[in-house]
């Protein structure tokens, strides 16, 4: 339950702060978010690469994600073609 | 925009393994520690930030109807149960496997998500799985394209509201830009909420089983 919290109060605090101000602030966010992207991923990479058991394990890793990137978008397609059906979406 | 990306993952990698190597590990770690996730939380803040701000998401949902979102739930139904099928065919956590998959094609948060919640090896698998997603989404989309005019937008997931776009547009028609956009903007959205969420019910019947 901790990390729900955790993880869900800044993305509401950023909704509710965003929807305060979207009559009053005009920016745009996406430059700083890329920088903090950029900062995320390498602190990710930083987190893999200190790690030679992970290290060791990449090929593997890469394979079953592949496997398991198939299998996501096969079930999507399918259900969503079933539903379609279903609900008549044009 | 891919290849900053990839850069600063294989420097980061680089960087890791130089540390470990030379024994500075522990030292630069914490720090780095400290980065992964200030700068997750930041950037949970700022999406959502981005998602308040945006007036035009709502006006073109209200647009095409409520009934359009239908397609990102029944999406995000499909990947999650691909990552349950994953799991079970390849032997490996369950919840994991299932959390990877609902991160619906959106890497630059299910890595670093995958890796606070699950470890570092989940962190690759989070970063790759919804990676490859995106890329085979692009590369598939003249073939799903013949399936159905929503079979790119399904195959997409959180990636239809800017990365694919461009590609599902092409090939589908101007008429889905805004049901890809909504199902997008819709999937990017559940995308946090669904990884953690998946993550703390694994933990709670976990625990309910040692007990």
């Amino acid at each position: 339950m901790v990390d729900f919290a955790v993880f869900v109060a800044p993305l509401v605090a950023g909704i509710l702060t965003g929807y305060a101000l979207r009559n009053r602030w005009h920016a745009n966010v996406s430059r700083a978010t890329f920088a903090t992207i950029l900062a995320l991923i390498f602190s990710l990479g930083f987190s893999i690469g200190s790690n030679n058991d992970v290290l060791s394990s990449l090929p593997r890793v890469a394979w079953n994600a592949f496997f398991m990137a198939v299998l996501a978008i096969v079930f999507s397609v399918a259900l969503v073609e079933l539903v379609k059906r279903r609900v008549k979406l044009t | 925009m891919i290849k900053y990306i990839l850069a600063a993952l294989i420097v980061g990698v680089a960087a890791g393994y130089m540390t470990d190597y030379s024994g500075y590990a522990p030292a630069s770690g914490w720090a780095v520690d400290l980065l992964f996730t200030g700068s997750l939380f930041l950037l949970l803040f700022m999406m959502g930030l981005s998602f308040g701000l945006d007036k035009e998401a709502i006006l073109k949902l209200k647009q095409t109807g409520l009934r359009i979102l239908i397609i990102p739930f029944t999406v995000a139904i499909g990947s999650i149960l691909g990552g349950l099928v994953g799991g079970l065919i390849l032997r490996l956590d369950l919840f994991a496997s299932m959390a990877a998959t609902a991160g619906f094609g959106w890497y630059t948060l299910a890595g670093p998500m995958m890796g606070q919640l699950f470890g570092a090896e989940w962190g690759a698998m989070g970063f790759a799985v919804n990676f490859i997603r995106e890329l085979l989404t692009i590369v598939t989309v003249t073939w799903m394209v013949k399936v159905g005019k929503y079979a790119p937008i399904a195959s997409g997931g959180a990636t239809t509201m800017d990365t694919t776009l461009p590609a599902i547009v092409r090939y589908s028609g101007s008429d889905v830009l805004v049901a890809a956009f909504s199902s997008g903007f819709t999937l990017s959205l559940l995308a946090p909420f669904c990884i953690v969420a998946i993550s703390t019910l694994g933990r709670l019947l976990f625990s309910v089983i040692c007990l």
